[in-house]
């Protein structure tokens, strides 16, 4: 006989929930929840850990995965930051989520790609080299980082475009001299900052993105020269 | 309704802490704080120490048991493990092995 199961609004579990049966949580559960039934995580819960049922139904949050062999409904009210996973997925409006949402399939019981499933890894690889193994994937992590930074490069760019544009008013400023003092500072500050930054990011980056580094130089030796004439 | 239900079925492996009524029909691996009443029934199995406000073993119980109020072996109830309560009964065709401490 397969029995409703209910953990109290007061109850906290710390450790592992799983067999059959339909589980209704409305207090807190520190480990993960896995039942071959239904699953409701009535409001007020909270579930730090993946949840996986049948229909897994959300009116309370989670921090983990939520996966359901039939179905993941979300009411109104449920926080749920981890992945989805089901055949059929329900977010109704007033629900929250933060992570992937994929129909079709319930989640892989080692769900990749988390904190969690590193730790089965490491189970499965028993030598020790399975702890430096992770460390090594990790730090060609960070030079993969470098692809995103060509993205704030261009950012920099329209700063450096005001410089050239500024140039134009010196010429003139020199007739007005008060002026020029005043309108020059501003933009030789913007220069030279930028291709010190600049520069950093072309070095580390590996690939200068071209047209604008050299453009900003020009600025920044105009204005260092100008300066040290004066 | 009992505010907390482990119904047959369901294991749960761990700490598990209450202000509530918990009944246990299922199996509980770890450690049982409640502050209300526990109810172990008939088929269920418990491997941890329990300490609640009261406590009725129908099920089968392996650890120390300490209760504010009473402890009830009920027929058929099977516990191992120490009792440290003001009040215990075992009922006839109860099994029960070990010390009791009744803060005499």
């Amino acid at each position: 006989m397969t029995s409703l199961s209910s953990i109290g609004p007061t109850t906290s579990v710390r450790g592992n929930v799983h067999g059959d049966g339909d589980l209704e949580i409305l207090g807190r559960v520190e480990g993960s929840v896995a039942v071959t039934g239904d699953v409701t995580i009535g409001e007020g819960a909270l579930i730090q850990s993946d949840v996986r049922g049948r229909r897994v139904t959300v009116r309370g949050a989670v921090a983990g995965n939520v996966s359901g062999e039939e179905a993941v409904l979300l009411e109104a009210g449920a926080r749920v930051v981890g992945d989805l996973g089901a055949p059929q997925i329900g977010i109704r409006p007033g629900a929250l989520v933060r992570g992937n949402v994929s129909t079709g399939a319930p989640l892989p019981a080692a769900s990749p790609g988390r904190a969690e499933a590193a730790a089965p890894a490491r189970a499965h690889t028993p030598t020790p080299r399975a702890a430096p193994a992770p460390a090594a994937t990790r730090r060609p992590a960070p030079a993969a980082a470098p692809p995103p930074r060509p993205a704030p490069a261009p950012r920099f760019a329209p700063a450096p475009r005001p410089a050239p544009v500024a140039r134009p008013a010196p010429p003139p400023a020199p007739i007005a001299e008060a002026r020029s003092t005043a309108a020059e500072p501003a933009p030789s500050v913007a220069p030279s900052v930028a291709p010190s930054i600049a520069e950093e990011r072309a070095a580390s980056a590996g690939g200068p993105p071209p047209p604008v580094v050299p453009a900003i130089r020009k600025g920044a030796r105009a204005a260092v020269r100008k300066k040290g004439g004066r | 309704m009992a505010g907390t239900i482990i119904g047959s079925g369901l294991t749960v492996e761990g700490e598990v802490t209450s202000d509530e009524d918990v009944v246990v029909t299922g199996t509980v691996r770890g450690k049982l704080t409640v502050e209300g009443a526990v109810t172990i029934d008939a088929g269920a199995h418990v491997e941890a120490d329990i300490a609640a406000g009261s406590l009725q073993v129908g099920g089968s119980v392996t650890g120390n048991v300490a209760a504010g109020d009473r402890v009830d072996i009920l027929a058929g109830g099977r516990l191992v493990g120490d009792v440290k309560s003001s009040r215990l009964t075992i009922a006839d065709g109860a099994s029960f092995k070990g010390n009791v401490d009744m803060d005499v």
